[in-house]
């Protein structure tokens, strides 16, 4: 029985441990490419070749994808309180 | 005395190379400070360990500050026709942008590596880093900016045909 809930256990964090991993993935890829390419494709399409303002907005790009990542974890990390919260409730009684 | 000396490219081409390698040396710092911290911390809590990692995200977006500005001098640089006082402007901005990106970058790796440690034992210490951890990087932003207004008036440089 105390196996099969270790089993379960190691499933869980490695599950975990998948997503989290993409996610970080993903986030380093968008800090890599988003701003150099809104910097590019702002300044030939959005600004007319306005150089400053292109550079603003890659700038700009930058903390989305930071407020972006401050957000997801913050929800990732409210979901695992609230997962846990019950599995404490059960193990109590 | 020519406004157009052959040897003005090398200034701007300074500013260049000052932007990137000063704020990545700065961003270079951030991170691995902050990791030192991750690492102490995620050997006994590890659901800490995404919300801790921040402050490398933080340090990573110092380093795009000091990308877009390079792009954005070397956008501007000619090999003739270049006068030496554009060449001067684009090596401010490099400078501005690049020491401004060491400094935030120093401040973030500290912050981020003592906020990462006490956050283990205090959870209410996250908002305060986040507060913290964004004053540091408006630093970065400071020299931007102040590249950027430099950069505009290089437009202005005499022509020298």
């Amino acid at each position: 029985m105390s196996e099969q809930i270790a089993a379960s256990k190691i499933t869980a964090q490695a599950a975990a441990q998948g997503s989290a991993l993409l996610k970080l993935l993903i986030f380093s890829l968008a800090l890599a490419v988003v701003p150099i390419s809104s910097y590019f494709l702002s300044r030939d399409y959005v600004w007319g070749g306005n150089a400053t303002w292109a550079a603003l907005t890659a700038a700009g790009s930058a903390q989305l994808i930071l407020v972006a990542f401050i957000v997801v974890s913050v929800v990732e990390d409210r979901r695992e309180q609230a997962a846990k919260e019950p599995k404490e409730h059960k193990k109590h009684r | 005395m020519s406004t157009c000396p052959p040897y003005a490219p090398f200034f701007g081409l300074g500013g260049v190379a000052a932007s990137m390698v000063l704020s990545t040396v700065g961003a270079a710092f951030g991170t691995s400070k902050a990791g030192i911290g991750i690492a102490g911390l995620g050997q006994f809590r590890p659901e800490l360990i995404m919300k801790s990692l921040i402050p490398v995200v933080m340090s990573g977006i110092i380093a795009v500050y000091g990308l877009v500005v390079s792009v954005l001098i070397a956008g501007g640089l000619r090999p003739t026709d270049y006068s030496l006082y554009a060449g001067f402007v684009h090596l401010g901005a490099g400078l501005a942008c690049g020491f401004t990106g060491l400094a935030a970058g120093y401040a973030i790796g500290y912050v981020g590596d003592s906020c990462v440690r006490a956050y283990v034992y205090e959870s209410k210490v996250f908002v305060a880093m986040v507060l913290i951890l964004i004053f540091g990087e408006v630093l970065g932003l400071y020299g931007l900016i102040v590249a950027l207004i430099m950069n505009s008036r290089a437009t202005e440089a005499p022509r020298c045909i």
